[in-house]
């Protein structure tokens, strides 16, 4: 009896858990045959097959060139965030100086905050500092919120690199800054490239605070997007979706395999 | 100075450039939205708030914000709750093969999945066709409360299911071993040990997805209707609509107060759970 009960109950849940996970997953796999439907009209599934709203989508003004301004803002934001986010990181795992905790959890307070808060002080503070460059407006915003994540995950990282192979070098006589350059940085890239491609990712799909402090002509593939799907739901969406949908599944294998090969050593 | 105190000021220096650029870009423009929020041409006033206080249309976002967060926060934890108790019984190899599948709806824009559930769960939606063919319907599950929660508790899922799992992945294994040598069948099991044992990290959870909810601006804009505004729709209202900076200000200092005491929570949480974690660190 007691053997019968466990595994109903065991069942129960894996089809639950599995139909659960299913709904996760369906908006993200619902898209991919729709990008490649013929018709002008969103129907599900399409009648007939073809690459028709692809060529839309490199056709129709606007699409293209919001991309490119998508993918710059993305290129520097990750840029930006890891010059800044993973020294930061090294000092708050090998540091034990006063008001390392406080630091900690200022740097990582973005996290907590709602994007619409951070949206706002940031287009406030543009406009009185009067700053007028489009894309590094875009840029700055993006990195306060992605620095976070460089921060946590190149701290994982490091944590995993034995403090006394540092300690080694710098008895040899080497400097802090070259250990960290030939020693440390080395050994963590796996956590470095990882905290990269999701702090790409997340400028690259951010919205909220790109709404706010984007200039009237700087429009990101967010932005487009989200204009597209309040005044008139595009077909050319499901090809960009599609697209979207693919570099995030992408980067989220390739950051299993580098996480993978981080646990190694 | 000591050479102690000096090596950690070396490696303090390490830290500068993120410290000068988030106080640059975050605390300076934050502090002046706080002080925004509490003054006018003429020096301090509290004049935003208690006009917000008075407002009609604030008190029932408010109302209609929390309804939806706590609503979304409830929905994540039924949904949540099993995918990671399933999970944590897997192989470390197939949670590995799992856990991709949770992690690209998280990685994914979400502006892709509103415009998925716009397609979904729209009035000539693929869930209205499909239910059309079994004689039901059809159902507006668009630009209503039910498409906000649909699109809400989608996003937060995964937020919920990664402390729960961490918390369940901790659990010594022995003790629903031992328990099941006393006779406990496996859903006594879990009543009375594996689910109590796992409150810490549904709190820690539920906590960060009420945070989270809180927040909220695309998906109630996209997939909710008129009485579906949110508290940050409010701000983005008075900010770029009206150009009322004091307002705006003000609603942000009581969203972001609001997230803070929630965070402040969950630091009080996860401090007393790491203590009964073995790495705690």
């Amino acid at each position: 009896m007691m053997e019968g009960q466990g595994s109903t109950w065991r069942r129960a849940n894996a089809a639950f858990a599995i139909a659960a996970m299913i709904f996760l997953l369906l908006p993200s796999l619902i898209v991919i045959p729709m990008s490649f439907s013929d018709s002008e009209l969103i129907i599900f599934p399409p009648k007939g097959y073809s690459f028709h709203l692809y060529q839309r989508y490199v056709e129709e003004p606007g699409w293209v060139s919001a991309s490119i301004l998508s993918l710059r803002v993305a290129i520097w934001t990750t840029i930006l965030s890891i010059c800044l986010g993973v020294p930061a990181a090294y000092a708050l795992v090998r540091g034990n100086f006063p008001g390392r905790r406080m630091l900690a959890m200022f740097l990582l307070s973005p996290i907590m905050l709602p994007s619409v808060v951070l949206a706002l002080a940031i287009y406030i503070y543009f406009v009185r500092i009067s700053l007028s460059h489009g894309e590094l407006r875009l840029v700055l915003a993006h990195c306060v919120a992605t620095l976070p994540f460089v921060v946590v995950t190149a701290a994982a990282g490091i944590q995993t690199v034995d403090a006394n192979i540092e300690r080694a070098a710098t008895i040899m006589g080497a400097s802090r800054l070259y250990v960290f350059r030939t020693v440390t940085l080395p050994l963590v890239i796996p956590s470095i490239v990882a905290g990269a491609l999701f702090t790409f990712l997340i400028s690259f799909d951010e919205i909220i605070i790109s709404i706010f402090v984007a200039k009237a002509g700087d429009t990101t593939l967010p932005i487009k997007m989200f204009s597209s799907l309040v005044f008139e739901v595009s077909p050319v969406l499901a090809a960009i979706s599609t697209m979207l949908t693919l570099m995030s599944a992408l980067i989220c294998i390739l950051v299993t395999f580098a996480q993978k090969g981080d646990a190694k050593p | 100075m000591r050479p102690e105190t000096r090596e950690q000021y070396r490696i303090a220096v390490f830290a500068l450039p993120a410290t000068l650029f988030m106080l640059v870009m975050m605390a300076i423009p934050l502090g002046s939205v706080v002080w925004q929020s509490i003054s006018d041409d003429t020096g301090l006033s509290l004049a935003a708030y208690a006009k917000i206080v008075q407002s009609n249309l604030f008190i029932r976002v408010t109302r209609t914000t929390l309804e939806i967060a706590l609503g979304a926060t409830l929905v994540a934890f039924f949904l949540g709750y099993p995918i990671a108790y399933f999970l944590a019984k897997q192989s470390t190899k197939r949670q590995t093969i799992w856990l991709i599948v949770i992690l690209i709806p998280f990685w994914t824009s979400s502006l892709v999945k509103s415009f998925a559930f716009v397609v979904m769960l729209g009035h000539a939606g693929i869930l209205n066709t499909f239910l059309g063919e079994l004689g039901l319907g059809p159902y507006k599950m668009l630009f209503n409360r039910i498409g906000v929660m649909v699109g809400m508790s989608h996003f937060l899922v995964p937020f919920m299911v990664f402390p729960i799992l961490t918390n369940l992945r901790s659990q010594p294994p022995e003790l629903a071993k031992a328990a099941a040598i006393m006779g406990a069948g496996k859903f006594r099991i879990f009543r009375t040990v594996t689910f109590p044992l796992s409150l810490p990290g549904v709190v820690s959870g539920a906590l960060l997805v009420f945070i989270l909810a809180l927040g909220f601006f695309i998906v109630p804009k996209l997939l909710g209707g008129r009485q579906d505004v949110m508290l940050s729709s409010l701000v983005d209202f008075y900010a770029r609509e009206v150009f009322d900076f004091q307002m705006s200000s003000a609603i942000a200092v009581i969203l972001m107060a609001t997230a803070l005491l929630a965070a402040f929570l969950l630091s009080k949480v996860r401090g007393g759970a790491s203590i009964l974690s073995k790495e705690s660190s």
